[in-house]
């Protein structure tokens, strides 16, 4: 067998946009049963792509956190945030390499992660939805930090046999329409005027939306809130709302299924779900009028176009956000830790790996489906970092950087 | 049934034998002999089929796991920690070490318990104290687990410890396992014939040598059953651990911190949205298969050869 520590971009195409591919591949081609490496992937099926990172995206102030650290804690665990646990155990697994710390992510959902930190049971937190003011006050050790971590999109996804390989597009009248039970039959005029020259069957929509508590869950509503006062009214804003219509799924997977088993169903999953399943996307319209097509560099864009008017504790909403080539529906992921480390070592290894984290590792982000946390927002996380203060008043962050 | 009437055709009436007494019914009114047969052919064959049935389901399971789960099985699942999306390899050794060490911390604490309370309910229990005990043993084996786990979180976790940590799972996996066991020794207990008993004491052996020496070794196949099921049963709790234990992808054999368990790692692998993860999930469910099995194995092997003949 070969080495576990091999990696797979060893198999890949070259350029991140190969992800799709590789992805796919990656049974038949990189599973156990190994077949060689360089055996070259058959063409990749027309699946929405994951566009490459853009390239200026390599930070400033990487590869300051390179090796262990001397008195840094070697453990530290953390819970929360299903969302982004596939990036997070790409992070650690690598940063274990780096500095030999081993830091342990459990996907407990953004719900268990906020009240896992708030009760301080874990060294670091991670939500999808950023904490109230309530659940901040809660907390047994005082201010909690949100630093943003990466950036997902959620996405309409749809099985409407007919359509075969061709793209609906919705704006925000018609998705929030669609999910208040208004429109009910695909070929609603309000869906076809988004979608000019497209033949739309005359059958019921199947709306599905989660079960569960989820971020996910938090970033749709928040668009269909920002864009319609009647959804806010009726529905409201949350990790779970009192759906008007529609059936309900248990996490990612389970909307991504129940919109594969019934044909003229709609959902939102988060975008690698859709991807990884084969289902169709939507484009959705944004605030400057364009249909955008969910990908990681939309996604990035809207970070870049909400980044003037986000809050300095960075608990901030990015949907509906300003800018051509926003996608709309898009999402923070957060790291929560307090900004009281009463551990020395325990800070010293927190902020490092927060550092890191936003720094190097942001690298990683791409090739597993998650967008960059833009420049400005990492400037604003280093201030955040730089805070948390460890016994004695101390900076925890041991490094010292020029001018700071 | 009802009598032949007297009405009926000859051609039935020459099938008619005389009914043959029969030690179990004999004011029962007895049908004639073919439909009596013809009774004992449908309920054997409901019965059979029922068998057939249940060993058939349990054989589909197993089949599906282990042709889902094969492809994920080579030497570096067994030794290796869980890699990351997109990295070759990997295993889920720090779930295999987790879940043999809480199951083995959840024994020596619940075992015990399991047998003593066992021992006073069929040896000593009378009068209402030994209601209310089996009440509530009878109360913790109808809990579901996922209270276990909100419960021994709320005190180990949030309190005692501080922080998610293997021995809050070992505890919860503990309170899981003690009503199987006494539930099940008991019944075995209550099984010695009581002449064993009067003969140990009327030799003029004191009570507890009499359970030391002639009641537990008499029940000893019923007491490893009682052992085995609950070992089976806690080896494959999910809900109590993801609570307690939470689980890690690094190897740590650290009572008091986080700690990897084969369930909460099936669970991780079969939710994310990954083909190869699922192949995984499947791989670990199979290994969960192996390691319960191989437990009841060694533990009927080694206690055969400890506590002499069967």
């Amino acid at each position: 067998m070969e080495s576990p520590n091999r990696r797979l971009k060893g198999c890949r195409l070259n350029g991140a946009s190969a992800f799709a591919t590789a992805a796919l591949l990656l049974v038949s081609a990189c599973g156990p049963a190994a077949a060689p490496a360089n055996t070259a992937p058959p063409a990749a099926p027309a699946l929405p792509s994951i566009a490459p990172p853009p390239s200026s995206l390599v930070a400033a102030g990487s590869g300051i956190v390179k090796e262990g650290f001397p008195g840094e804690a070697k453990a530290l665990n953390g819970a929360g945030a299903t969302f982004p646990a596939v990036l997070y155990s790409k992070w650690f697994n690598e940063y274990e390499k780096v500095t030999g710390v081993k830091v342990n992510y459990q996907s407990i959902g953004s719900g268990g992660g906020i009240k896992s930190i708030s009760d301080a049971t874990i060294d670091f937190g991670a939500t999808d939805s950023p904490m109230t003011d309530e659940q901040l006050k809660a907390a047994k050790n005082g201010p909690i930090l949100h630093i943003p971590a990466a950036l997902g999109a959620v996405v309409p996804t749809y099985n409407i046999p007919e359509l075969g390989g061709q793209q609906l597009r919705f704006s925000a009248g018609s998705l929030t329409g669609i999910f208040l039970g208004q429109i009910t039959k695909w070929n609603d005029p309000k869906i076809a005027e988004d979608n000019p020259g497209m033949t739309l069957p005359n059958k019921e929509i199947v709306t599905v939306h989660r079960s569960d508590g989820s971020g996910t869950t938090y970033i749709w509503v928040d668009y269909l809130s920002s864009v319609s006062k009647e959804w806010k009214d009726k529905a409201g804003l949350g990790t779970s709302v009192n759906w008007p219509v529609g059936l309900g799924a248990k996490g990612n997977e389970g909307v991504a299924g129940e919109v594969k088993q019934n044909p003229y169903a709609i959902g939102y999953v988060e975008l690698i779900y859709a991807i990884q399943n084969k289902l169709g996307v939507g484009l959705v319209k944004n605030k400057a009028g364009q249909y955008i097509e969910p990908n990681l560099a939309a996604v990035t864009a809207a970070a870049a176009g909400a980044a003037k008017n986000v809050a300095p504790d960075l608990r901030v909403s990015i949907v509906n956000a300003d800018g051509d080539a926003s996608y709309p529906i898009s999402g923070f992921t957060w790291l929560l830790a307090y900004q009281n480390q009463n551990d020395k070592a325990k800070g010293r290894a927190i902020t490092r790996a927060l550092w890191w984290a936003t720094h190097d590792a942001q690298r990683f982000n791409a090739e597993l489906g998650y967008a960059a946390v833009p420049d400005d927002i990492v400037r604003r996380s280093e201030e955040l970092i730089l805070s948390i203060t460890t016994a004695g008043g101390q900076r925890a962050f041991p490094h010292q950087l020029p001018g700071r | 049934m009802s009598r032949p009437a007297a009405s009926a055709p000859p051609m039935r009436a020459a099938f008619v034998q005389p009914p043959r007494p029969s030690p179990f019914n004999r004011n029962a009114s007895s049908g004639s002999a073919r439909s009596r047969y013809l009774v004992d052919g449908v309920m054997r064959g409901l019965i059979v089929s029922a068998a057939a049935a249940g060993v058939f389901l349990l054989l589909v399971i197993l089949l599906y796991v282990v042709v889902r789960g094969l492809p994920a099985l080579n030497l570096d699942f067994f030794t290796q920690r869980p890699l990351p999306y997109g990295e070759v390899g990997g295993g889920v050794a720090p779930a295999l070490l987790g879940t043999l060490e809480m199951l083995t911390v959840a024994s020596l604490l619940g075992v015990p318990i399991g047998i003593g309370t066992a021992i006073y309910l069929s040896e000593y229990g009378r009068g209402p104290f030994a209601s209310i005990v089996r009440f509530v043993v009878d109360l913790i084996a109808g809990l579901p687990s996922i209270v276990v786990g909100v419960f021994v979180w709320a005190l180990m976790v949030r309190h005692v410890v501080g922080n998610y940590n293997g021995l809050a799972g070992s505890v919860a996996l503990a309170i899981i396992m003690i009503p199987i066991v006494t539930r099940t020794v008991e019944e075995m207990l209550r099984l010695v014939p009581d002449t064993y008993r009067e003969a140990a004491l009327g030799l003029g052996l004191p009570r507890w040598k009499t359970i030391m020496a002639v009641v537990l070794p008499t029940a000893r196949a019923g007491l490893i059953t009682g052992v085995v099921l609950s070992m089976a049963r806690a080896g494959g709790e999910t809900a109590p651990l993801l609570l307690t234990a939470l689980g890690n992808q690094f190897f740590s054999a650290d009572l008091l911190a986080p700690m990897a368990a084969l369930p909460v790692q099936i669970y991780n692998y079969a939710v994310a949205p990954y083909d190869d993860w699922h192949t995984k999930a499947w791989g670990s469910a199979l290994v969960l298969i192996l390691v319960i099995s191989l437990l009841s194995l060694a533990t009927r092997l080694s206690t055969r050869n400890t506590l002499g003949e069967r």
